[in-house]
């Protein structure tokens, strides 16, 4: 399976859902997607185009967009080709449905995701805080407005 | 899944962790434990975590190097490929013929510490101490190999956007050689046989932590661990990188997905890392290390990287390491998500230990190989 296939096949079965569907080289696709349809998407990759291995699911921070991006690396087990899939947030409320159901390891990115950026995951079976302390819950390190050293870091010595 | 719920009256919890000997790292282990069988495993991380991502974020592309070193010195090597290897696409810079050799060479002799490192704890762990002892004195002799080409013996700070730090030592083909003749016979030849030959120690491997394939692609694992449960699955192989296109070698896997079958694949492994770098030192062209027309040099440490995104994915000791890279125009990343090989190994740990027995526990998490300080970052 080639990238274009994978394009041509998502934009036609998700004409809503995918924009934006680009082939970048031989075994990168990005493409964004509308946070509401996140799970169907994802299950129509893991049953009809063998992306059967989620690689990676993180967070971004754009401050200056006022957006929160959740990008979800698919790659598959059987061929190359890695798919950035891009869900847009409002910073304001970032919320999205969570895909647990779909990738079962999705559950400790999702958990991160959380705990650094404050993304609320939807129907997550266990949200709470996997690599911080439950006293920084709230803070959210990794967004871009952070307050840092030395006002947060000392807390717990006080 | 990850909740452990209330116990019943026959039921006990144990916390293995988070110092414990028997742990490759600082991370707790709840075990709900009937009798003597696991019921429900919990795994609790965050003891090391060390925010590299943030760091990474306020630091330049080039001070990042050392940075992407400590997050597990075991693969130092190959932590810095992928970072280095993002920044290089981003920029389009392109590594000499002769400097992609050298971090072929590196990146496999890294490979085989590591793996000498997991089978040394792994026997540790299961009770045969002196294994470890064996393992330690053969792994120093593969990292003075390493200190002779790097000038460190675990974090490197290596490579370069664009190639690498130093050239090959003169006489470091006669040393490999030698080193890797004793290494053969040593770990190779006596220490498989005498594992091999050894019941108590098929008694408590064979069959123990099995996990199927399906099991194993469901819950994301890569690396030795997906390779011994008979999925040939290399990141070297499916995803070409450096000049592994060009070097001869094959995927070794195993069939069983036991405990057994991983540290198998991990021996078979360093047969054949031994053979990439013996090819590498075949073919190995004249040339720079580092190309001419470089957007930075000794003088300039900073750069500026174009607008973009990349993901770049390489094959770390454990597994698939991935890092993905957005880059704003700045002379510091955006964002750098690390991707590590130890964080599903670690995420997969509750499933196979659930229904086997206390006393297996340290074996299957052993066999993993695991990193807790990657797993945290």
């Amino acid at each position: 399976m080639d990238a274009n296939t994978i394009v041509d096949s998502l934009s036609s079965t998700f004409p809503e859902a995918i924009s934006d569907a680009t082939v970048k080289s031989d075994i990168r696709v990005t493409a964004y997607i509308d946070k509401d349809h996140v799970k169907e998407v994802c299950e129509y990759l893991k049953n009809d185009l063998d992306f059967n291995h989620l690689c990676c699911e993180s967070g971004v921070d754009y401050i200056l967009r006022n957006e929160f991006e959740v990008v979800y690396h698919i790659a598959s087990y059987e061929h190359p080709v890695v798919l950035a899939l891009k869900a847009r947030l409002n910073r304001d409320d970032p919320v999205i449905e969570s895909i647990v159901d779909v990738y079962w390891n999705a559950n400790w990115y999702e958990r991160e995701t959380y705990e650094l950026f404050g993304i609320m995951f939807k129907y997550h079976p266990n949200l709470k805080p996997l690599v911080l302390p439950e006293d920084l819950l709230g803070d959210w390190p990794l967004r871009k407005d952070y307050e840092g050293f030395p006002q947060k870091t000392a807390k717990n010595l006080v | 899944m990850d909740e452990l719920e209330e116990l019943e009256s026959t039921e006990m919890l144990i916390h293995i962790g988070p110092q414990h000997p028997a742990q490759p790292g600082p991370f707790r282990l709840n075990l709900k434990v009937k009798g003597e069988t696991v019921t429900d495993a919990q795994v609790e991380l965050g003891f090391i975590h060390k925010g590299i991502e943030k760091i990474l974020e306020s630091k330049t592309y080039l001070q990042g190097i050392p940075i992407v070193d400590r997050m597990c010195y075991l693969a130092a090597l190959t932590n810095e490929e992928a970072f280095c290897g993002c920044v290089e696409q981003l920029a389009g810079i392109e590594v000499p013929e002769r400097a992609q050799y050298i971090r072929v060479i590196t990146e496999e002799l890294s490979r085989i510490q590591s793996h000498l490192l997991g089978f040394g704890e792994f026997s540790e762990f299961i009770g045969y101490q002196s294994m470890f002892m064996y393992t330690i004195k053969e792994r120093e002799n593969v990292l003075s190999l390493l200190d002779s080409i790097t000038g460190a013996r675990i974090t490197h700070t290596f490579l370069k956007f664009g190639g690498v730090r130093e050239d090959l030592p003169p006489g470091f083909k006669d040393k490999f050689t030698r080193t890797m003749e004793q290494l053969k016979i040593t770990v190779l030849d006596e220490y498989e046989r005498l594992l091999k030959s050894d019941t108590i120690y098929k008694d408590r491997t064979v069959g123990v932590g099995v996990l199927s394939p399906e099991v194993a692609k469901e819950v994301g694992v890569a690396g030795p661990v997906l390779r011994a449960t008979g999925v040939p699955f290399d990141i070297r192989k499916d995803e070409p990188y450096l000049v592994y296109d060009d070097l001869d070698f094959k995927v070794c896997t195993q069939g069983e997905g036991d405990s057994y079958a991983r540290i198998m694949v991990r021996l078979n492994e360093i047969r054949e890392s031994i053979y990439i770098i013996e090819q590498a030192l075949d073919q190995i062209p004249d040339g720079p290390i580092f190309p001419e027309s470089a957007p930075y040099g000794k003088r300039t440490p900073t750069m500026r990287v174009p607008e973009g995104e990349v993901f770049k994915r390489v094959e770390d000791p454990r597994g698939e390491m991935g890092i993905y890279m957005v880059s704003d125009g700045s002379d510091k990343p955006y964002r750098v998500k690390v991707r590590g090989p130890a964080y599903p190994t670690l995420q997969a740990l509750p499933p196979v230990l659930r229904g086997v027995y206390v006393a297996d526990v340290n074996t299957i998490a052993g066999s993993m190989d695991g990193c807790t300080s990657e797993v945290d970052r």
